[in-house]
């Protein structure tokens, strides 16, 4: 039983929702709509396991003094305060001079904003380690690599002569071999997606319910 | 003669309504919706500055506003005729008239500027401009989308279901399947073994997508093989997720592994972790984990965005062993410069079957490389055709509109 | 030390020099600035011409769909979208599906329209935030005022005048999807363009562009900035006679960054590659000795 149900909820949620993009009938979309709603509700009321899962694993670590458990304070800390202001703000907390919009203007927004700068870094170094024209292939794509870098950047169409092609053999490279690859890898992704619902709707797949054992 | 001049004038200044009104179902629809299309007035773009839509349940009215200002020179216009049929019903018949907005016309004024009167405004419209006389029309829906491309689509998932089922009944009666050795897949063992030598944790990433993406899916069926692995091996693992309920599903899964493996006790709830929501939260969360818990092992399955780099990098100075797999194709260049191993595209929806060595999983992979010959076919053809001139294939996977 | 003892280190090089460089090739050009002027892409061209065929007085859908990380590619895009949709006289209905982009969206939307003196409510309206992600776009693709019922305000959407007659995302003549990534333009493509035939543009970030080119290439995108140099192109042609007074040309002052920055990743790939071939016989020479 514990796991014929999952399977046959499965098995029944699945085929409803494969069937809205064939069946355009307004009942049965009615259907599918308060499935889409539950989804919704169940997702949003995870958010709240999701909190209390943070709690319990850095809060006992605080008490207990764990190693860097100061870093699970400032977590704990940051977590109480912004829920606090949030609910404070309500419906204002996005106006000028309130709590919330600050620690978004002033903490979020710059965080968020370094996180995400790191990427420029991290390419330089990962390009600088990854990329060596060790063979013919790998040879290949670092020509390619370097042309379209150049051509992306204005810069690339102010080098005399070949500054009028570059953009050319770029939009080439990303129109023609890039596109073609991208394809292939999509539609296999594709037909992949397809096999895994389908493996999953129809109960062959149950790895996510432990093995037969 | 004064009040004919003025009636004359007053006339003369009304501009013409449109002209031949007709409201039609659209065909392959759920219902809801009727297209109306008009004739345009001869001043179109000239007295008449737009067109206005009115609805209503009865012949006489009251009719209601349901498009203001459409501009001059529109002549067909979808209705959806109840937005939600559980409150508001859906009737047998709805009338409709088509007014002709006028340049320079005062606008309407509503008793209660707070609260827009979508039928005092269509009154006014009708007693202020000409309008077209009332036209019937009755919704129609259809059960089933007889467009050509979804129904191909139909019978290719049914194909696909079909070969999937009857591979599956073949390897239960024992035949043995082939699959093409997968590095990157089995490196995910020797991985888990390496992290049990080394004493230090498997890290699981099942990337920051929603429960629903087949990706974030894929990804927990692979889970749930890990985790039976890595308890066999006696091993720790951690998942960092991203979004609450794929932690909670993660959790469901990593239980039934260990208890699969004989290892119900060894399972520790607090492994398995909601970071943030936030995408770079998340991300920094995650580094946090491997600069501090130093995992042997990252794997990254599941679909990832621009925290792909980052995670990989900080695993590569952790000196990590890392195996990536994903369909995102513009993660895919961050990961193979940072990571051991890549599971590319279709990969990643293989290696459930894979490390399974379930028969009926591992041909069931086979179905789907039947469908992939016939898209290349497909590919190879319609190229071909379309460049002669004929259509026929480039109709059959042409979806259009759904309804 | 040698050369070969030079070039050898040079590849092993500890990383934190790495990013010393792309440090200061991101710093020089912002304290020292030079313009190089640039080409406006047939892509950003494309995105442009269809929003100037619309008829004025269309009603645009918008989706803002970005955070304060990627605000600097695609923040110029969607200042000067805004610019362009009410200089048209076009009606704008913005919503997100970003938690995090109300915040940056509301007021650049209230500072744009107040300065063509459009009314919220009748001109522009400003529907939040909607968790939910595919599951929203499909609702969006449904029914709007099921999905967003009120807008950011608190108010009944089904009460503003420019919502009437606007029930779906087929009822708008144009979807302007501005795409930090997911849930972004791939989801509103898969989900319901395609669906629905829905005509539409998209702004996305750099990294994501390559992966929507052959969207654009199949018709299902009318148009496509990528990064900030799609931005910038796009400021171009929105503002031919330069910025607002006032106001910043954001992308086409960072274009420059961009310029130094892949400068100087194509020169280390290229000195990387130069080393590891100058210092790769010997090496052999030495493992197999």
């Amino acid at each position: 039983m514990r796991r014929t149900a999952p399977l046959v909820v499965t098995f029944v949620v699945g085929v409803i929702m494969v069937g809205e993009y064939f069946i355009p009938h307004y009942r049965y979309r009615m259907i599918t709509a308060e499935l889409i709603e539950w989804g919704l509700v169940l997702a949003a009321a995870a958010f709240v396991l999701g909190l209390i899962n943070l709690v319990q694993v850095n809060l006992p670590k605080v008490i207990r003094r764990e190693q860097d458990w100061a870093y699970k304070l400032v977590m704990l800390i940051a977590l109480v305060c912004t829920i606090t202001a949030g609910a404070l703000g309500g419906k204002d907390r996005l106006g000028d001079g309130q709590i919330y919009k600050w620690i978004f203007d002033f903490l979020f927004t710059p965080l968020n904003a370094t996180m995400f700068s790191l990427l420029a870094f991290y390419i330089a170094s990962a390009a600088f380690r990854a990329f060596r024209a060790r063979n013919v292939d790998a040879a290949l794509l670092l020509g390619a690599a370097v042309v379209v870098m150049i051509a992306r950047v204005p810069i690339g169409e102010s080098i005399p002569v070949i500054g009028d092609y570059l953009p050319k053999i770029m939009n080439w490279i990303m129109d023609v071999p890039n596109i073609a690859a991208r394809r292939a890898i999509f539609i296999g992704a594709a037909l992949g997606a397809v096999a895994t619902g389908l493996r999953v709707i129809l109960g062959i797949e149950r790895s996510h319910l432990g093995s037969d054992g | 003669m004064t009040t004919l001049l003025i009636h004359l004038w007053v006339s003369l200044a009304v501009a013409a309504p449109p002209t031949g009104l007709t409201v039609e179902p659209p065909p392959h629809n759920g219902g809801l919706n009727l297209d109306l299309s008009w004739e345009l007035p001869e001043d179109d773009g000239g007295a008449v500055s737009g067109y206005a839509v009115l609805r209503a349940t009865d012949e006489a009215g009251p009719y209601v506003l349901v498009a203001d200002a459409l501009p001059a020179g529109t002549h067909t216009f979808r209705d959806k005729v109840t937005t939600d049929p559980r409150v508001d019903p859906l009737l047998d018949t709805y009338w409709y008239r088509i007014v002709s907005l006028e340049l320079g016309a005062a606008p309407f004024v509503p008793a209660d500027p707070d609260t827009p009167d979508p039928e005092a405004h269509a009154s006014w419209m009708l007693s202020s401009f000409a309008a077209t006389a009332p036209v019937v029309g009755q919704p129609r829906a259809v059960w089933i989308n007889t467009r050509l491309g979804w129904l191909h689509l139909m019978a290719l998932i049914g194909v696909v279901g079909g070969l999937m089922l009857y591979y599956a009944r073949r390897a239960q009666q024992g035949e043995e399947i082939f699959i093409r050795r997968i590095p990157g897949i089995d490196a995910i063992e020797e991985g888990i073994g390496r992290a049990t030598e080394m004493g230090r944790p498997v890290l699981y990433v099942p990337g920051i997508d929603e429960l629903q993406d087949i990706q974030t899916i894929a990804s927990m069926l692979i889970l749930g093989q890990v985790s039976e692995t890595v308890a066999e091996y006696q091993a720790d693992l951690i998942v960092s997720c991203c979004i609450p309920i794929v932690r909670e599903v993660a959790d469901e899964v990593v239980k039934a592994g260990f208890y699969q493996a004989g290892h119900p006790d060894a399972y520790n709830p607090a492994d398995v972790r909601f970071i943030s929501s936030e995408q770079f939260a998340f991300t920094a969360g995650t580094n946090g984990i491997i600069h501090r818990e130093k995992p042997a092992t990252n794997l990254y399955l599941g679909r990832f965005f621009a925290e792909s780099l980052i995670l990989a990098e900080t695993g590569f100075v952790n000196r990590s062993i890392q195996i990536a797999g994903t369909a995102e194709a513009t993660q895919l260049p961050f990961f193979v410069a940072a990571c051991d191993y890549t599971l590319i595209g279709e990969e990643l929806f293989a290696v459930s079957a894979y490390l399974s060595r379930d028969p009926r999983l591992v041909s069931s992979l086979k179905a789907s490389d039947f469908i992939k010959i016939y898209v290349v076919v497909c590919l190879l053809l319609g190229t071909l055709l379309n460049t002669l001139g004929y259509t026929y294939l480039v109709q059959l996977f042409t979806l259009g509109e759904g309804g | 030390m040698t050369l070969f003892e030079v070039l050898e280190r040079f590849q092993t090089m500890d990383r934190r020099w790495v990013f010393l460089g792309m440090a200061i090739s991101i710093v020089a050009p912002m304290l020292f600035p030079f313009n190089l002027g640039f080409k406006v892409d047939e892509r950003v061209q494309s995105l442009y011409d269809t929003i100037e065929t619309l008829p004025p007085g269309s009603t645009v859908l918008v989706s803002a769909d970005f955070d304060p990380a990627s605000l600097p590619e695609l923040e110029p895009f969607f200042r000067a979208n805004l610019e362009h949709l009410f200089r048209r006289d076009l009606k704008v209905v913005v919503l997100s599906l970003w938690e995090s982009a109300p915040p940056v969206v509301k007021p650049l939307l209230r500072r744009v329209a107040e300065r063509h003196d459009k009314a919220y409510g009748t001109d522009y309206v400003f529907l939040g935030f909607k968790t939910g992600k595919e599951l929203a776009i499909k609702g969006i693709g449904e029914n709007i005022f099921k999905t967003f019922p009120e807008d950011i305000e608190g108010t009944k959407i089904t009460s503003l005048p420019i919502m009437q007659g606007f029930k779906q995302a087929k009822d708008f003549p144009l979807l302007v999807s501005v795409s930090a990534g997911f849930p972004g333009t791939k989801e509103y493509v898969l989900q319901i363009q395609g669906q629905y035939d829905l005509t539409m543009i998209s702004a996305c970030t750099a990294v994501s562009a390559p992966d929507y080119i052959p969207f654009y290439k199949a018709g299902q995108l009318r148009g496509l900035s990528g990064g900030m140099p799609g931005s910038a192109q796009y400021e171009k042609l929105v503002f031919p006679d330069g910025p607002l007074p006032g106001e910043r040309l954001l992308a086409t002052q960072a274009v420059n960054v961009l310029n130094l920055g892949h400068l100087y990743i194509i020169g280390l790939i290229i000195l990387g590659n130069v080393a590891w071939l100058l210092t790769r016989p010997r090496a052999a020479a030495g493992g197999s000795a």
